[in-house]
């Protein structure tokens, strides 16, 4: 692929803990999910070059930088590939225009013309001679997006950057960082744990739990089909049952789940009768009814609010159905809840949609 | 003022090569070996560092006794450098400064990978994404490290003016070769001039006194941003 920005497909070992990682990506904002400890920042810095896969290969732009086979490892600074870590390494004994200035290219008048046209480019220019400890911590950010941006390489390598700054903040450097990457034709790999600024920030989501790549795809896909419960878990997925795939239809396929039995819209050719599969509900997708039909519809269920918690302007509902069977979820904007008049009565009807009832085959924990 | 006429003033200036060769030393030696300590896996950099640390357990005359040994005629080595490149360091001053900066070299080296030690990894791996491994040390290492390295070239300096056991084993006392202020100050009590040994340490302690506040107000000037 010659608009490859990175091909990776390496090995880290370090100690107990082992990172497969494999991603083609080219010029694109590709977003590595995960919780703490799951390798994001590992596969950032082999990238980098901060850290050596023990086998594996990279290559960055088109241009081999790592390859254990080869005996090949290109300094960190030789790569094509700009790093903001987490803290985001601003050197506290150089001004915001010495930083950016640090590790450009090219005659000194040059080099200062653009990195004022960056600094301008990033809004914060008036802070050029000011020290790093003197800015807030939205400024610093931007400086190293600056500074990252000053070394014009194709692909920046950005590690949870955004998780010290409070959201308001955050959404508008988002937005800045898009922007820039656009603008300025860079692909960016960048690493979060937050599943907002994942959805957000991603053309395409990589999921990494405990050092695996369990799935990949543009970011809707792991938020309405998550490839498996651990993916399911992570995306908010609240209702995650055992169940039993009981009959195969022409375009959905029936899972025993407890005493219920309920459709779900996916493809049969996937699953097979008696095959045993984990089914996921949003609980942000349970319909509520408060009148109880007399005969229950296909993926309907009597149950009764055992628990009601109020975070925010949600309430998560917690419900008992009335034949034996897990307990669901729901979670409710305050006004629905305000309208249906949820403390009013325990008594409910929950409606599952068989497009909200997602299947996914078992993976052992 | 008798005593201080009896003072043979050649030994403030020997003291003071002495001090000063063996300061350079401790920092040409000293310095790479605390980067390479802070920068090391924790087992090899405990092993280093308590390494760097035996000078300071040792006894500075056996310091002497083994340098002597080192440099002199016992030894391959020793005859290698008399022989083959004509240097004699035995009852040299250069020698006497050598024996100051083994014995010195430990409170340089802890000092100075204390510095090396509080620079955020982090700073040091964006460098290391900027630049080549020698700027980084030049742009980024140097100027953060550095209160901590002029802070350890000072405790250096102040410890080999006042070194004895060491040097007098390598270098003897030779009045205008190789007598230093200290070996003056042993020599002036053993021969009973209790004045001389006392107008020494005076004129010794208010001289370094005056180099040391002096030096430690030029560090703190430029430490301020």
């Amino acid at each position: 692929m010659s608009d490859s920005l990175l091909h990776a497909d390496f090995r880290v070992d370090l100690g107990a803990f082992g990172l497969e990682f494999a991603q083609e990506m080219g010029q694109e904002t590709v977003v590595i999910f995960g919780p703490s400890g799951s390798g994001k920042s590992v596969a950032l810095r082999a990238i980098a070059g901060l850290l050596r896969p023990s086998a594996g290969r990279i290559e960055i732009a088109g241009r081999p930088v790592f390859d254990a086979a080869a005996g090949l490892d290109v300094p960190p600074h030789q790569r094509d590939a700009a790093w903001v870590p987490q803290d985001l390494g601003l050197f506290p004994h150089l001004s915001v225009l010495e930083n950016v200035l640090f590790g450009m290219a090219g005659d000194s008048v040059t080099r200062r013309s653009r990195a004022h046209d960056l600094l301008a480019l990033t809004g914060i220019e008036a802070l050029a001679d000011r020290r790093p400890r003197t800015i807030s911590g939205g400024q610093a950010q931007r400086v190293a997006l600056a500074r990252a941006i000053a070394r014009e390489r194709p692909l920046l390598l950005l590690d949870e950057p955004f998780s010290a700054l409070d959201e308001v903040i955050r959404d508008s450097l988002r937005g800045e960082l898009r922007r820039l990457c656009r603008e300025l034709g860079r692909g960016a790999v960048f690493v979060t744990h937050d599943l907002r600024e994942a959805y957000l920030l991603a053309d395409r989501l990589v999921v990494l739990v405990d050092g695996h790549i369990l799935q990949t795809g543009r970011p809707d896909e792991p938020f309405l089909h998550p490839a498996d419960r651990r993916v399911a878990a992570l995306m908010g997925f609240r209702n995650l049952f055992r169940g039993e795939v009981v009959a195969l239809g022409a375009d959905s396929v029936e899972v025993q789940v407890g005493a219920h039995r309920w459709r779900s819209a996916v493809e049969p050719a996937r699953f097979r009768v008696g095959e045993a599969v984990d089914v996921g509900v949003r609980a942000e997708r349970v319909a509520m009814r408060r009148n109880v039909p007399e005969e229950l519809g296909p993926n309907m269920l009597r149950a009764t609010l055992v628990q009601d918690d109020g975070y925010g302007l949600n309430h998560l509902l917690r419900f008992r159905p009335e034949v034996p069977g897990p307990e669901i979820e729901v979670d409710l904007p305050a006004r629905p809840y305000r309208v249906l008049g949820v403390t009013e009565g325990a008594s409910w009807t929950l409606e599952l949609a068989p497009g909200d009832v997602h299947l996914m085959p078992v993976v052992a924990d | 003022m008798s005593a201080l006429q009896a003072v043979d003033w050649s030994v403030f200036r020997i003291s003071l090569q002495v001090a000063v060769l063996a300061t350079l030393l401790c920092v040409g030696v000293g310095t790479p070996l605390a980067w390479w300590i802070a920068r090391s896996r924790p087992v090899v950099s405990g092993v280093l560092s308590s390494l760097a640390l035996v000078p300071l357990v040792l006894p500075p005359v056996s310091v002497g006794y083994y340098l002597l040994y080192l440099f002199g005629r016992q030894s391959g080595f020793g005859d290698f450098l008399i022989d083959d490149l004509g240097l004699r360091i035995v009852f040299s001053w250069y020698g006497a400064g050598i024996a100051a900066a083994v014995v010195a070299l430990p409170l340089y080296v802890r000092t100075a990978q204390a510095g090396f030690e509080q620079i955020s990894p982090s700073l040091l791996d964006v460098a290391a994404t900027m630049t080549a491994p020698r700027t980084r040390f030049l742009r980024v290492v140097l100027p953060l490290a550095w209160p901590s390295l002029a802070a350890a070239t000072l405790i250096a300096l102040a410890r080999s003016v006042g070194e004895f056991g060491a040097t007098v084993v390598v270098a003897g006392s030779i009045p205008g070769s190789t007598r230093t202020v200290p070996a003056a100050i042993y020599d002036a009590v053993q021969g009973g001039d209790h004045a001389l040994a006392n107008a020494l340490a005076l004129v010794t302690a208010a001289g370094g006194l005056v180099i040391l506040v002096a030096l430690t107000a030029l560090l703190r000037r430029a430490r301020r941003p």
